[in-house]
């Protein structure tokens, strides 16, 4: 039965799904937004994200926060080096617009394969950091999920505004909008590229450390993932980081509120609907980028 | 960057390359018939299939998709329920599979072929291949999903005028030449294409193409004929695949890994280049089977290959060795 209560509900998981989305969304559309190309490896850092908050709570055995922040950390250093050594060798070759979306494809299924080898094919699930729950307006909401939507709001807000008013914000944002000038203004670019790589992994692996108690750990949670990103990337408009944010939270939420028509398995039929819609009717995006 | 290296000798041309290989298959159940031989062969021959058809939207069109995987076991699928549920004979399955792929490319390329810009068909073939996945997983009743779909029928015995072709035994020279047909019929229909005025269109939208438009060629519609002429051979090839494996899941055929295979394949042998990804199609699949216990690591290789190809020899080995005789390139 269909009661304003379950809408409630849902919407509120479509939000906790949307900042995942959003996240996910926000580190690729930076990418493109400055260096042109797609990151197909980003749904694995997703679920190394995932693991190391597993490891580290396991083996350590220090509080979850802690653990999220360890994984967190641990990601951004390992994006940085991924684009270290196979991106910036593809750097001013030839054949921009294709090799790094197949260099990073083929590292995408070699660190997925190498998971399952590694860490086994069992489903590992995480305890939530916050137990709990409070109730406003007749809904219950767990504190983990309010707990998603904070951290996710505040991360993405202090992102927003350190490319806007830091230095480094300010040389990627140069780089961004034409890499040869601002090489010529004394931007190192390759150290942007890396750092920019780098910090859009993190985000993926928060995304992951976050929902990981909510959905559970395998090695094949990244290409569901870097799907329904890239969907939210185009809904967005390709390049603009605030379109990336609102269409993430937008596709969590419209396909949480399918779940109540439809059976929860056809949920990404409905956002792959949308996607060919959005191609169709207004391929520029919600924030009209130019790159069509 | 490394140095490119030189052959002692002066390249060969492709197309006398393509008649020696394909006599040399041809004539080959004459030396062996070892079903397990035969059985590498014809997965070779799969993969050759679904490289030359993937290299030629994206390396004679430029068109960077990956959905091939998608449009494979999409052909499979079809086929396979066809005969199954409405006992559609396999053969008319192996067309029928391959016009699926064909019309369902068409509706997806549709949307995001007539923009210019590389990610829309990128990403669209990505979550297309997802969906399919999905689909297939959930619909039990039909497909049986996880569980895998089996007792798919074999291809019927044909009868030639005193000889009968029996699908049904262990013997693998039927299914190893039918497959083979299927991959000279594709090599005969690529070479024509390339020596036509329509093969330089490919090409010129490859290269540019706001030039390719500027010149009077209508950039969606030559997108959208290659993309289906190649999501086309992808789905034989799979409907095939159904009736020789006789076993189909959704995670085997709508696997990412696959794509890897296809496009370590291609770009290993060149992008663009006639006969290259098929020799190299031949040469991983015989050398990872030799290589047991890079076979267990199957998929990590190939993702760490096609990591190395495109790092450290990104023109592949195809235009080193062969020269391609075509329409002034």
């Amino acid at each position: 039965m269909i009661t304003g209560k379950l809408i409630v509900e849902q919407l509120v998981n479509g939000l906790v799904l949307g900042c995942m989305y959003a996240s996910i969304a926000s580190g690729l559309t930076l990418i493109w937004g400055t260096m042109k190309m797609l990151n197909f490896a980003h749904g694995e850092f997703y679920m190394i994200g995932g693991y190391f908050v597993f490891f580290a709570l396991n083996l350590l055995g220090i509080p979850g926060v802690w653990c999220l922040v360890i994984s967190v950390a641990i990601v951004l250093v390992l994006g940085m080096l991924l684009e270290k050594s196979i991106i910036e060798p593809l750097l001013g070759k030839p054949g921009w617009e294709l090799s790094p979306l197949v260099v990073t494809v083929g590292a995408s299924i070699a660190i997925q394969n190498g998971a399952l080898k590694l860490w086994g094919e069992h489903i590992k699930n995480l305890p939530y950091y916050i137990e709990g729950t409070v109730e406003l307006m007749g809904v219950r909401l767990a504190y983990q999920r309010l707990m998603i939507l904070f951290v996710t709001a505040f991360v993405m807000l202090g992102f927003w505004v350190y490319t806007k008013k830091s230095r480094f914000g300010l040389g990627l944002r140069a780089v961004a909008q034409d890499r040869d000038a601002a090489t010529l203004m004394g931007i190192d670019f390759k150290r942007v590229y890396t750092v920019t790589f780098g910090i859009s992994c993190a985000m993926a692996a928060l995304a992951a450390a976050l929902l990981s108690p909510i959905f559970s750990i395998s090695p094949w949670m990244g290409h569901a993932a870097l799907t329904k990103g890239f969907i939210a990337v185009v809904l967005g408009g390709l390049g603009s980081f605030e379109g990336a944010i609102l269409a993430g939270v937008l596709l969590g939420s419209v396909e949480s509120l399918a779940v109540i028509f439809l059976s929860s398995e056809w949920k990404d039929v409905v956002s792959f609907s949308i996607f060919i819609i959005m191609l169709t009717l207004k391929p520029a995006g919600l924030f009209g980028s130019k790159e069509w | 960057m490394p140095k490119a290296f030189e052959l002692p000798f002066s390249r060969l041309d492709s197309y006398h390359g393509f008649y020696a290989f394909s006599a040399f298959l041809l004539a080959f159940p004459v030396l062996s018939q070892d079903p397990y031989i035969l059985n590498i062969f014809i997965i070779s021959l799969i993969f050759s299939i679904l490289a030359v058809s993937w290299n030629f939207i994206c390396g004679y069109t430029g068109i960077f998709t990956f959905g091939h995987q998608a449009f494979f076991g999409l052909g499979a699928y079809v086929s396979a329920l066809l005969s199954m549920k409405l006992n559609v004979s396999p053969w008319f399955g192996l067309v029928i599979g391959g016009l699926a792929s064909g019309t369902i490319s068409f509706l997806i390329g549709l949307p995001c072929l007539r923009l210019k810009a590389a990610p829309y068909i990128a990403i669209m073939t990505l979550a297309f291949s997802e969906i399919l996945r999905i689909t297939c997983m959930n619909m039990v009743n039909l497909t049986r999903g996880e569980m895998g779909l089996w007792g798919i029928p074999n291809f019927p015995e044909v009868s030639l005028g005193p000889y009968t072709i029996n699908f049904g035994g262990a013997d693998r020279v039927p299914y190893y030449y039918l497959i083979l047909i299927v991959f000279i019929v594709l090599m005969i229909c690529l070479s024509a294409v390339l020596k036509s005025p329509i093969g330089l269109a490919f090409k010129s939208i490859r290269d540019s193409q706001e030039a390719a438009e500027s010149i009077g060629i209508n950039v969606t519609r030559y997108k959208l004929l290659a993309f289906v002429a190649s999501a086309f051979f992808a789905g034989v090839v799979g409907s095939f695949y159904a009736h020789y494996i006789l076993i189909l899941t959704p995670t085997s055929l709508f696997n990412l890994g696959i794509m890897v295979e296809i496009m370590a394949m291609t770009l290993m042998g060149g992008l663009g280049t006639f006969l290259g990804p098929v020799l190299v199609a031949f040469g991983l699949t015989v050398g990872l089977e030799y290589l047991r216990f890079l076979g267990d690591y199957r998929f990590i290789t190939y993702g760490i290959l096609l990591v190395l190809i495109v790092i450290f020899m990104p023109q592949g080995l195809g235009k080193k060795i062969f020269k391609d005789r075509e329409l002034a390139t």
